[in-house]
């Protein structure tokens, strides 16, 4: 078992470069004592920063609730919607809450592929938020249908109709296929990842119910070579499977836009720029996320400065592809001398939603340029400002494109404003209550740093796993 | 070692037969086959249809013209009960609703969900034999629905006689039926 | 009758659960799922006792009848399913209408099942039994035998009523029948008289001018007999396709006719006089007459007026000048200048005149004098709402406290109703038989199509019963009918055949109705100098009194509500105005010049004073509005008309003013102040009226036309493949160029596809659920704001042969059926409005509530009487469905089933659709494009054809025909 540790060690050098000794976790811990940090918040109370945390959580969540319950049971009309603008808020959120997911399956994936590792730390979390915001996102294409409660036409089964089957070349269809593929590689890649851990906990609960759960979940671990060996194998092919996913998800519900007829959704711009979108505002959810649980969890040792700033990068990246993209789309409506494609772009910055417009371009191109600064790469409150910045602009990006296409589209005659409802804000409330409510949840049950992980880039790493 | 295997294969096997049968239960949800409501007038399509050779359109006469076949009216009865001398307890309480001139409430058997449009006529025409939809009336003591009358039947048939040899065509259009 | 009303009746409950069905499919189904062993709720079938010879259940009857919407009496054809009327359709028999409609004609038949109509006779309030309010009534007649007994009517155009009235006057010594009009034509009715000698409204024919001039005549909307009018000027725009012909209208407030007219100029009411004044004096000097006019200083477009003129003149004999004025004098110069032109009897007919608009205001300030004075004794009024729409209601209602005994044959307890003493509910038109004749000399009958619902009686049963007579209109009207019009035809030999005839035809033209005078009509100079020094001394008055704030306010009938009986028609309340698209209520409708002096907004609230009567109405920013001129709708607030059209805007009849014995729909004193801080959002469903440049209304210009340019557009390439073409391909193409915007298509559509009424907030939440709209675009001329280009465009779905809204629902609800059709399938329908977002044209609408049986939208269907006027086969949709146009599937449907039993061919043309059937242009046409001789397959090859949005590649089905403008159009007015 130690070839690969060292192996890793090496390559270590290579990636960061500058010196040997990874900054990838503070002071030296023993084996023993990260097991302790990692796994305190599960045996220990939860302190008054959780629980406060938590109320909060649960109160949205329970907005959201009655809000859902309310518009099911009188009607899409509760909604700011009208016979112009078909959606708004619903598929916002949508689009947003997919985006968030990205992170978590390009850190657990594509990093691990490239043997990033400053990535330990951070993946577990990453992934349990992938999994609760694709959650999140799942939600609304459900509750925006008109007759939620025959959602489930859109699932090609045989029937007594004929039978009668679905509309292969809609891109809603291709929505439910791409969503439930990522979830579910999501979700087996988290637990798959989880399991050494629940391994280590099984050793370190005296028997009991908590043993006899944990002891189902590691699936009877033994952390033999042999396991470990099949272990890296399975995971690695696992990376393998979920890379085309962080690409082809958001590309696909992209094409619901790109592949309409409507001018500015009508662009085969759309699925770099959703994906680079989608990974923008992953990260900025991640690095809120951690920036929270790192002081609100005393983690501060395993979630370094180093692990902000790597991803803070990455940001800066993606922001950036985001920025060109917006400047592509206004060349194109400018160099298609098409009436209707000028007039949607020109009605983007100087018409009603200009306000929103310009918010998201502030938010998406230029603050994240401020990270080309050392300073603010490594500055704590000003990443967690600029990751709250972040994703405001993106949920904008999803609610401009959406509904400034729609409000004034071909027809002058059909063109409204559109203005949401209470109930519509309360819905968007509702999913951050229950993404919340779920992460909360999970940092108290589950590890949430990958201890086995973190061990292994561990200062004096060697084999033996506790 | 074994156990776990066979606990994992029962698991398997009835999940999947379990699945099964919910999934056959909820198609079944809405489909009346045989459906066979006892009627004010226990009256008899065997002795009228079958043994006596009624033709079905002396009665259901709507079904050549109308978009419903019709139930006929009690003067339609009154044709032959007024003249022939057979008594029953039957054709007495018919004779009773006559009598204080009130319709009988018969009990619809072969009921479609209002968003299909069905037209007797478009089908008697095109030469549909009745049984075809509402089974082997002639040999009932008291109706019942025989076919499933579930959109899937229906499009077997026109499936069957659509466009080819076999004029007139049957539509496969969804607007044909839904609108 | 009575059978299969017997039959019907218990059907409701019936029809209740067929039609909820998809309400509840959704629950149903998660319900069932439960117990799906259970059965389905039990439905039963109740046969017919003896089943009527001409009624099958499930066959649709036809009646011929006549409309009573208002008193252009258009012959109809109704549409009955089980005995209940479902459909209105224009009877293509009448040489007047010719099988066109109007909204309002289309609605009349929801105002059959209106759940606040009266079911039976009330005294004092109380209900009563006919037999008993008869013997109360018929004693106190007796009594007032030798008194003043008035019959108060609006315009009588039944000639059998007219019969029974003139009984009346025989039986009665001291009776008298006064009639009015809500909307006034007596100063139109005087003047003829005293330049032709005859009293009455003449009978014009639009379609044998060539120059038209209209001085606010809003003849293609509300004016006389819109219909007909609309029929003729269609038939005339088809002959300027060969040559130009030219139509002005000056007005103060922008008309439906305004918006048609090939120049419009935008000038105040008060110059109307004026303008009239400066045509004759030119007209006069082309025709060598040389006695000088009096002279009037206005403001007026004399190059706009030299060039009408001139084109009068050009066309003489064949040109018409129409006013819609109610001034004696102005009157006078209108028919002077007709008669100059020798336009009477080619254009104008006066030998044959119409029969409507008998009203005299006179008679009725007369009347209220005698009440006062308590020479009535008894009141019965007919047809008549005098407390509302008299301008003098609340007096009117204190006269009528003097009277003995007041009598009002309302269907509803209105606001006159309220305060007469006995009302005997007449019924609903199409429960009753009657006749009309509109114009002198064309007939037509009406008869009932259903069993009258409650227990009412036809007025005239009424009054033939007071007289002591058989209460039996019907056998009334057959007598009237073999003693007046039997012996004017020799066709049918029995009277018996020649009134079959006319029943199954429902119309009857005197055949010597050929006969025209050869305009021989010149009037003597000497009246209209009197009536020119009248205009110019009334004008100098006029300017005198106008203080510098105040405003001139011009009153207007709205296509939809009309004179206001009609208020509590949902489909009507709902029917977008023509002009401004506003629904729900009646707004101030200011230029934007003067929107810019009282700083206000459109929806901002303005107070509008007149002495100290005060009234609060939003504003309405209109651009050709004539400067320092607000224009009102009559028609609105009424209190007493039932639970849709009750507090719906405010009533403008108070308003109207009095000048020479006759109603004046303008005055100069209104002071106009804004309510800061009040908002009133209108309920509009088009808010953005510029077209912006884009190629989506198309125009051609006559000389481009007749030149032969632009060629025919090539079809776009498509990377979709061909579609393998059905038995059938649908299309439908619409005459740009015939449609005048009057939007009867869209009730009609509402009618027959059970469309639902949502109400004024959902309206404003742009969620109105119209299968086919009204486009309105305008162009206004940047200098000029009075000088308008406007364009209508009927939208309905397009019915493309690549629709996006096709690919892109996830569960194929709306497909492509093999003859061309774009099919929307409810039952499939989750709701997704990915189709809605995809659709270039925004025709698709989606039910955002379960409107159906919802007491949240109690319009049209929470009765289970309201539901009695929804059609059959098509299915009412439930919430959370995407819906729009089928091109009426189910009459493709049922005309092809027709064909294959009648074993033919279905021809061209014998399928209407809805908007089609009730387009009084005939600017629409449906028809089959695998038969290429059809007319619908030439009017795609013709020049003037494009499809909308072209460029996107949907090919659509509907495809529409260019505008022809004529070229001097483009010039605006000095």
């Amino acid at each position: 078992m130690t070839a690969p540790v060292v192996a890793r060690e090496r390559r270590a050098v290579d990636f960061t470069g500058t010196r040997t000794a990874t900054p990838w976790i503070e002071g030296e811990p023993t084996l023993r004592e990260i097991s302790d940090d990692v796994i305190r918040p599960l045996v220990t109370r939860p302190g008054f920063g959780w629980w406060s945390c938590f109320a909060v959580a649960l109160c949205a969540l329970l907005i959201g609730v009655s809000a859902v319950a309310y518009e099911i049971a009188t009607g899409i009309g509760v909604w700011g919607l009208n016979r112009t603008v078909g959606w708004a808020f619903d598929i916002t959120n949508f689009v947003f809450w997919i985006g968030i997911g990205h992170a978590g399956t390009l850190i657990s994936a594509i990093l691990l592929l490239l043997r990033q590792q400053w990535r330990t730390a951070i993946s577990r979390s990453a992934e349990a938020m992938t999994i609760f915001a694709v959650m999140c996102a799942a939600m609304f294409p459900l509750i925006h249908m008109g007759r939620p409660w025959l959602a489930f036409w859109v699932i090609p089964y045989p029937n007594s109709r004929g039978p009668l089957w679905v509309n292969f070349r809609s891109p809603l269809l291709w929505d439910v296929f791409a969503i439930n593929t990522y979830l579910t590689i999501s979700l087996v890649f988290w637990y798959l990842g989880m399991i050494p851990d629940f391994a280590t906990l099984r050793d370190r609960t005296e028997a009991g119910i908590r043993r006899a759960v944990y002891s189902v979940l590691s699936l009877g671990w033994n952390g033999s070579a042999r396991t470990w060996s099949r272990y890296e194998t399975t995971t690695t092919l696992l990376a393998g499977l979920a890379t085309p996913l962080v690409i082809s998800v958001h590309s696909i519900v992209s094409m619901d836009f790109a592949t309409s007829v409507l001018p500015g959704w009508h662009t085969t711009l759309f699925p770099p720029y959703f994906v680079a979108g989608a990974v923008f505002s992953g990260f900025g959810m991640v690095l809120l996320l951690l920036i929270i649980v790192r002081t609100v969890m005393h983690l501060e040792r395993y979630i370094t400065i180093a692990h902000l700033e790597a991803m803070s990068k990455i940001m800066l990246l993606t922001g950036s592809i985001v920025g060109f993209a917006y400047a592509t789309e206004f060349f194109n409506a400018w160099y298609s001398h098409n009436v209707y494609e000028r007039y949607t772009f020109v009605n983007r910055v100087s018409g009603p939603y200009a306000w929103c417009f310009w918010t998201m371009a502030g938010c998406n191109a230029l603050a994240p340029q401020l990270l080309w600064m050392r300073r603010v790469r490594r500055s704590v409150p000003a990443l967690f400002i600029l990751s709250i910045l972040v994703n405001v602009g993106m949920w904008f990006e999803r609610f401009v494109i959406i509904v400034t296409s729609l409000h004034r589209s071909f027809l002058p005659s059909s063109w409204t404003m559109y203005r949401p409802t209470i109930i519509e804000v309360g819905t968007l409330v509702g999913s951050f209550g229950l993404f919340f409510t779920c992460f909360l949840l999970f940092i108290r049950v589950l590890p949430m740093i990958a201890m086995w992980e973190v061990k292994a880039v561990a200062r004096h790493a060697s084999g033996a796993h506790v | 070692m074994t156990r776990w295997k066979l606990v994992i294969a029962i698991a398997a096997i009835t999940s999947v037969v379990g699945a099964g049968v919910v999934a056959r239960e909820l198609s079944r949800v809405g489909v009346h086959q045989w459906y066979s409501p006892v009627q004010p007038i226990a009256f008899s399509h065997k002795l009228h249809a079958g043994d006596s050779r009624i033709p079905c359109l002396y009665c259901h006469f709507g079904a050549r013209t109308s978009r419903h076949a019709g139930i006929p009216p009690a003067n339609v009865c009154m044709n032959c009960h007024g003249i022939l001398q057979k008594q029953s307890a039957e054709i007495e309480k018919l004779k009773e609703l006559v009598a204080i001139a009130r319709p009988i409430a018969w009990t619809k058997v072969h009921n479609l969900p209002d968003f299909v449009y069905f037209n007797h006529s478009q089908h008697v025409i095109a030469g549909v034999a009745c049984q075809a939809c509402h089974g082997h009336v002639e040999r009932m003591e008291r109706i019942e629905q025989e076919a499933p009358l579930t959109m899937g039947w229906c499009i077997q048939c026109h499936r069957a006689h659509s466009g080819g040899a076999n004029a007139p065509a049957a539509s496969l259009d969804c607007g044909k039926c839904h609108y | 009758m009575a059978q299969e009303l017997t039959f019907f009746k218990r059907r409701p409950d019936a029809e209740t659960s067929r039609r909820d069905f998809l309400t509840r499919i959704g629950f149903t189904l998660a319900a069932s799922a439960l117990a799906s062993c259970s059965r389905g709720p039990v439905q039963k079938a109740i046969p017919f006792l003896n089943k009527p010879e001409e009624q099958t259940p499930g066959v649709a009857n036809w009646y011929a009848t006549t409309c009573a919407g208002c008193s252009a009496a258009c012959p109809l054809l109704v549409k009955t399913r089980d005995g209940r009327p479902i459909k209105i359709e224009g009877n293509g028999e009448s040489p007047l209408s010719g099988g066109g409609t109007c909204a309002t004609g289309q609605a009349t038949v929801l105002s059959l099942y209106d759940p606040d109509r009266l079911t039976g006779p009330m005294w004092h309030g109380e209900t009563i039994t006919w037999d008993e309010i008869d013997r109360r009534i018929t004693e106190r007649l007796a009594a007032a035998r030798e008194r003043g007994v008035v019959l108060l009517t609006n315009t009588i155009v039944s000639p059998s009523t007219t019969a029974l009235i003139a009984d009346w006057s025989r039986r009665f010594p001291k009776f008298r029948h006064v009639s009015y009009d809500a909307v006034s034509f007596s100063a139109l009715r005087q003047a003829t008289r005293e330049c032709f000698g005859t009293a009455g409204v003449p009978h014009y024919r639009f379609d044998r001018a060539t120059t038209i001039v209209g001085i606010d005549a809003d003849f293609l909307g509300t004016w006389l007999a819109p219909v007909e009018f609309t029929r003729q000027h269609a038939a005339r725009r088809r002959r300027a396709l060969s040559g130009e012909m030219r139509h002005y209208q000056f007005e103060a407030g922008v008309s439906l006719t305004g918006s048609n007219a090939d120049r419009r100029f935008g000038m105040a009411a008060s110059d109307h006089g004026a303008i009239a004044l400066a045509l004759l004096r030119r007209i006069a000097a082309h025709a060598g007459i040389t006695e000088p006019l009096p002279d009037v200083d206005a403001a007026i477009d004399e190059h706009a007026i030299a060039a009408a003129a001139d084109d009068l003149w050009r066309d003489r004999g064949q040109s018409i000048l129409v006013c819609g004025s109610n001034d004696v004098s102005i009157q006078v110069i209108v028919h002077a200048i007709n008669a100059i032109l020798g336009n009477i009897g080619a254009t104008v007919d006066v030998d044959l005149p119409s029969l409507q608009k008998q009203g005299d205001d006179g008679a009725v300030d007369a009347l209220v004098e005698d009440m006062n004075r308590g020479d009535v004794h008894v009141l019965m009024t007919y047809g008549v709402n005098p407390a509302y729409d008299l301008p003098a209601g609340p007096e009117f209602v204190r006269a009528m406290e003097s009277v003995a005994l007041t009598i009002s044959f309302a269907d509803r307890l209105d606001e006159t109703a309220a305060h007469s003493h006995a009302v005997c509910p007449d019924h609903h038109f199409l429960e009753a038989w009657g006749d009309a004749e509109p114009v002198k000399g064309s007939f037509s009958l009406a008869q009932p199509t259903i069993a009258p619902l409650f227990n009412t009686r036809a007025a005239q049963e009424s009054l033939l019963k007071w007289l002591g007579e058989s209460p039996d209109f019907y056998s009334y009207v057959r007598a009237v009918w073999r003693r007046e019009l039997y012996a004017r035809q020799d066709r049918y030999h029995t009277f018996d055949e020649f009134w079959d005839h006319s029943l199954h035809d429902g119309v009857f033209e005197d055949p010597a109705r050929g006969y025209r005078s050869q305009g021989s009509a010149r009037l003597d100079p000497e009246r209209w100098h009197a009536a020119a020094r009248a205009i110019a001394h009334d004008h100098q008055r006029a300017a005198a009194a106008r203080m510098p704030d105040s405003y001139e306010l011009q009153l207007y009938e709205t296509v939809a509500l009309r004179d206001g009986r009609h208020a509590n028609n949902p489909w009507l309340q709902e029917l977008p105005d023509p002009v401004t698209k506003v629904t729900w209520g009646n707004y101030i409708v200011l230029a934007p010049s003067a929107a810019k002096a009282l700083e206000v907004e459109t929806g901002d609230v303005v107070r509008l004073a007149v002495g100290d009567h005060m009234c609060d109405l939003p504003a309405y920013v209109q651009p050709g509005q004539a400067q320092r001129t607000v224009s009102i709708a009559l028609g609105y607030g009424r209190d007493r008309a039932g639970k849709v059209g009750n507090a719906v805007g405010v009533n403008a009849f108070p308003l109207v003013a009095a000048h020479g014995g006759h109603r004046r729909y303008v005055r100069g004193d209104v002071v106009l102040q804004r309510r800061t801080g009040k908002q009133l959002p209108l309920a509009a469903t088009q808010t953005h009226h510029s077209i912006e440049g884009r190629p989506i209304v198309k125009t051609i210009t006559l000389e481009e036309l007749l030149s032969g340019t632009p060629e025919v557009m090539a079809p776009q390439p498509s990377l979709w493949p061909e579609r393998e073409g059905g038995e059938h391909h649908w299309s439908m193409v619409i005459d740009l160029n015939a449609c005048t915007g009057c939007s009867a298509c869209v009730t009609a559509c509402q009618a027959e596809n059970n469309v639902p009424v949502v109400g004024p907030d959902e309206v404003r939440r742009g969620r109105e659920m119209h299968w086919i709209r009204i486009d309105r675009y305008v162009d206004v001329a940047p200098d000029n704001d009075a000088a308008l280009d406007v364009a209508f465009q009927p939208m309905m779905c397009q019915h493309c042969q690549d629709a996006p809204c096709e690919t892109v629902c996830p569960v194929l609800a709306t497909v492509h059926s093999s003859d061309g059709i774009n099919q929307q399938i409810y039952n499939r329908c989750i709701g997704t409005r990915y189709c809605e977002n995809n659709c270039p044209y925004k025709v698709r609408r989606f039910n955002w509530f379960q409107y159906a049986g919802n007491q949240e939208f109690d319009y049209t269907t929470t009765d289970p009487l309201e539901r009695m006027v929804l059609n059959p086969d098509v299915v009412v949709r439930s919430r959370g469905v995407m819906e729009k146009c089928s091109l009426c599937v189910q009459r493709i449907q049922a005309e092809k089933l027709s064909a294959k039993q009648e074993g033919r061919r279905l021809a061209d043309g014998r399928i209407k659709t809805a908007c089609q059937q009730s387009c009084p242009a005939n600017a629409i046409v449906f028809g089959d494009l695998n038969d290429p001789e059809s007319e619908v397959a030439r009017l795609r090859r013709s020049r003037r054809h494009f499809t909308v949005l072209e460029e996107l590649g949907t090919r659509p089905n509907v495809g529409y025909l260019m505008r022809v403008t004529n070229g001097e159009k483009t010039e605006k007015p000095s």
